[in-house]
C-alpha cells in the first residue's frame, strides 16, 4: 500500500517535471518570438492620425500606396517619410509596415508605404530596375494626394528594409536630383547596395558565372552573360540598380544597418557602398549587427541604437 | 533538506533549463533561415 502510494507520487512528480519543462520551453520560445526590443507600436486612433489605403499612383495593379497623415493639419508644410517594404523583390506588401509608418506619423510626418510590381510568374519582366521606376513615379502622386488632403510636403526621407532598402538607396542616390520633393536623407537596413558578383558569396555567384548571369540579369532587367561576368564587364548593365555607383559628393546623409551573418543580403556587398560614402565625404552612420543575420535578430543593443539614430537623423535632416 | 524541497529545486532547475533551451531553439531556427550566431549579442 505504502509502495503503491510512493510510486504514484513519483509518477505525479515525473509528470510535473515533464509538464514544467514543456511549458517553460514553449513560453520561452513564444516570448523570444514576440518580444519587440524597439517598441515601435503606437496607440493609433483619430487623435494621432488617419490612414488612407490603396491610393493609386499608376496603371499597374500593384501601383498603390498607403498614406498616413497626422491629426495635426495646422502646419504650413510637412516632411514625408516613404518606407518601402521588404520581400526579396518577389513578395511583400505595404500593409506589413503599418506599425513603423504609424510611428513616423505619430512623430508628425506624413508617411507613405508604396507597393511595386513584384517579380514572379505573373510579372516575369519585373526587375529591380522597373520597381525603382515605379517608386520614382509614386512620389509625385503621393505629393499630390497629400496636398489635396491639406498636407503640403517640402522635404522627405526615403527608407526601407531588405528589398525596400535597396530601392530606397537607388531613389536616394540616383533619383533624388529629379525628385519633386527634396530628399534630405535615406535610412535602410539589409538592402543589397551593390552588385559585384564576387561579393555575392552566399549565393555562390563568386564561383559560378552562370548563376551570377541569371540572377543579375533578372535583377537588372538586362542581358548579362556568363562571359560578361567572367570578364567583369557588366557594370553598365547593373548601373541603374547599383546604389554604390550613384553615390557622389551631393548624395544625401545615409543611415544603414547590416547583419554580419546575413544569408540573404550578401554582407560583403555593403562594403562598396561604405567606401563610396567615405570617398565622397557623405555624412553617414553604419551600424553592424555582429551576431545577426538578415533579420537583425540577435543584437537588441544595436537595434535600439539604429532606432535612436533614425530619430536623430529625422530630427536633424528633414526636421 | 526534505524530499519535497529537493523536488521543488529540481522543478526550478528544469524550468530554467527549459527556458534557456526554448530561447536557443528559436534562435537556432531563425539563424538557419536568415543567418546569425547561436551565442553572443542578446542574452543567449
Amino acid at each position: 500500500m505504502k509502495s503503491k502510494a510512493k510510486s504514484g507520487s513519483k509518477v505525479l512528480w515525473g509528470l510535473l517535471y515533464a509538464g514544467t519543462f514543456a511549458a517553460a520551453f514553449v513560453l520561452s520560445a513564444i516570448f523570444n518570438m514576440t518580444y519587440d526590443p524597439l517598441r515601435t507600436r503606437v496607440e493609433w486612433n483619430d487623435e494621432v492620425g488617419t490612414v488612407y489605403t490603396d491610393l493609386s499612383y499608376g496603371q499597374g495593379s500593384a501601383n498603390k500606396f498607403d498614406l498616413y497623415v497626422p491629426a495635426d493639419n495646422t502646419k504650413g508644410t510637412y516632411g514625408l517619410v516613404v518606407y518601402l517594404h521588404a520581400g526579396g523583390f518577389t513578395a511583400g506588401d505595404k500593409s506589413g509596415d503599418a506599425e513603423i509608418l504609424k510611428w513616423f506619423c505619430a512623430r508628425g510626418y506624413v508617411a507613405a508605404g508604396v507597393n511595386y510590381t513584384l517579380f514572379g510568374e505573373e510579372n516575369p519582366q519585373a526587375s529591380i530596375y522597373t520597381q525603382s521606376l515605379e517608386i520614382r513615379n509614386s512620389i509625385p502622386a503621393i505629393q499630390a494626394e497629400a496636398e489635396q488632403l491639406g498636407y503640403p510636403l517640402d522635404r522627405m526621407a526615403i527608407a526601407g528594409g531588405s528589398a525596400g532598402g535597396c530601392l530606397a538607396l537607388i531613389y536616394a542616390y540616383r533619383d533624388a536630383p529629379s525628385s519633386p520633393i527634396p530628399v534630405k536623407m535615406v535610412f535602410e537596413a539589409v538592402g543589397p547596395a551593390s552588385f559585384h558578383h564576387e561579393d555575392w558569396t552566399c549565393y555562390g555567384l563568386d564561383k559560378s558565372p552562370e548563376a551570377a548571369s541569371v540572377l543579375f540579369s533578372a535583377m537588372s532587367g538586362n542581358v548579362i552573360t556568363p562571359e560578361m561576368i567572367e570578364s567583369n564587364d557588366y557594370a553598365a548593365e547593373v548601373r541603374d540598380i547599383s546604389a554604390d555607383i550613384w553615390v557622389n559628393r551631393d548624395s544625401v546623409p545615409t543611415l544603414c544597418a547590416y547583419g554580419a551573418h546575413d544569408r540573404i543580403c550578401p554582407f560583403p556587398a555593403v562594403r562598396p557602398l561604405l567606401d563610396a560614402l567615405e570617398e565622397n565625404g557623405v555624412p553617414h552612420d553604419y551600424i553592424e549587427f555582429p551576431h545577426s543575420g538578415h533579420g537583425l535578430q540577435n543584437d537588441n543593443r544595436e537595434a535600439r541604437l539604429y532606432q535612436a539614430k533614425i530619430s536623430e537623423y529625422l530630427d536633424r535632416y528633414p526636421g | 533538506m526534505t524530499h519535497t524541497q529537493k523536488r521543488i529545486i529540481t522543478l526550478v532547475v528544469i524550468a530554467l533549463t527549459a527556458s534557456v533551451l526554448g530561447r536557443l531553439a528559436v534562435r537556432a531556427v531563425l539563424n538557419r533561415l536568415v543567418g546569425g550566431t547561436l551565442f553572443g549579442g542578446n542574452f543567449l
